[in-house]
């Protein structure tokens, strides 16, 4: 497993470093909007009415984005905190935290690719 | 001509003591500053994987329906979603500033026979590209574009 942690390593930090860009950047207007600003009433939730929101989410660049909304901010999820449990003395037990974190991403990946693909 | 060395000619013959023990945290992690900033920094990694669970989640609501979207998007003027999202910003906005600081540190010295350009530009260019994408993203999303 150590082994095979360690050469999936370049694949894990692309999606790790694009989580920490790209997602960074995509989830500050989510957040702000979708998280916060409709919810309390803020924004005129009519932006947010469905056939708005399927009408934006449904096009190619509208899928591409929420593809990438989903996606990444997990992989920058499962790697910090794997390294979270490392840092606390977990060298030991990263065989079994890594699988579970990075199994959790790639189901929720898989599952966010689908979601975006029905649109 | 003389053949090709042993590969394990140069070895020694009993493994050598390691001379730098592997990072430990110290017992007093909570009581260094930048071991906590740094250690906050790794935490925000709960959060983001939440974030992109609820995104799952909202967008799967998306391609359910209308009565499915409706319902989704009123669960989440719950005030537990609406901590958990103010949070999640207060987070972002952390990895942001914490990542960008790094990021231009990070480049190597040359990109083929192309140079980075100098630290500041890279540090200004993330911020422009983050501030505009927000802007962008949220006026679209907020139904003032389109």
């Amino acid at each position: 497993m150590r082994h095979f942690l360690l050469r999936i390593e370049p694949v894990i930090w692309l999606l790790f470093g694009q989580g920490l860009l790209i997602g960074t950047m995509l989830l500050t207007g989510w957040v702000l909007v979708v998280g916060i600003g409709v919810p309390l009433g803020l924004i005129d939730p009519a932006a947010l009415s469905f056939d708005r929101a399927h009408a934006l989410g449904s096009n190619i660049i509208g899928r591409l984005v929420l593809a990438a909304l989903i996606v990444l901010p997990l992989w920058k999820g499962a790697h910090h905190l794997r390294h979270l449990s490392i840092d606390f003395r977990g060298a030991e037990r990263d065989v079994v935290v890594a699988p579970i974190l990075y199994g959790i991403a790639t189901v929720a990946s898989l599952l966010g690719v689908l979601a975006v693909a029905r649109l | 001509m003389a053949g090709p060395a042993h590969p394990k000619a140069m070895t020694p013959s009993k493994p050598g003591r390691t001379r730098t023990a592997p990072p430990q945290m110290p017992a007093s992690w909570w009581s260094h500053p930048r071991i906590r900033t740094y250690l906050l920094f790794d935490a925000t990694g709960l959060v983001y994987l939440l974030l992109g669970l609820v995104a799952l989640r909202v967008i799967w609501a998306l391609g359910a329906g209308p009565e499915v979207w409706d319902a989704t998007l009123a669960s989440l003027s719950s005030p537990l979603y609406v901590a958990f999202h103010v949070i999640g910003l207060v987070s972002v906005i952390f990895v942001g500033v914490r990542f960008f600081s790094f990021f231009p540190k990070s480049q190597p010295p040359r990109i083929g026979p192309a140079k980075p350009p100098p630290q500041p530009v890279i540090l200004a260019g993330l911020y422009v590209a983050w501030i505009g994408v927000t802007v962008l993203f949220g006026l679209i999303l907020a139904g003032r574009i389109f």
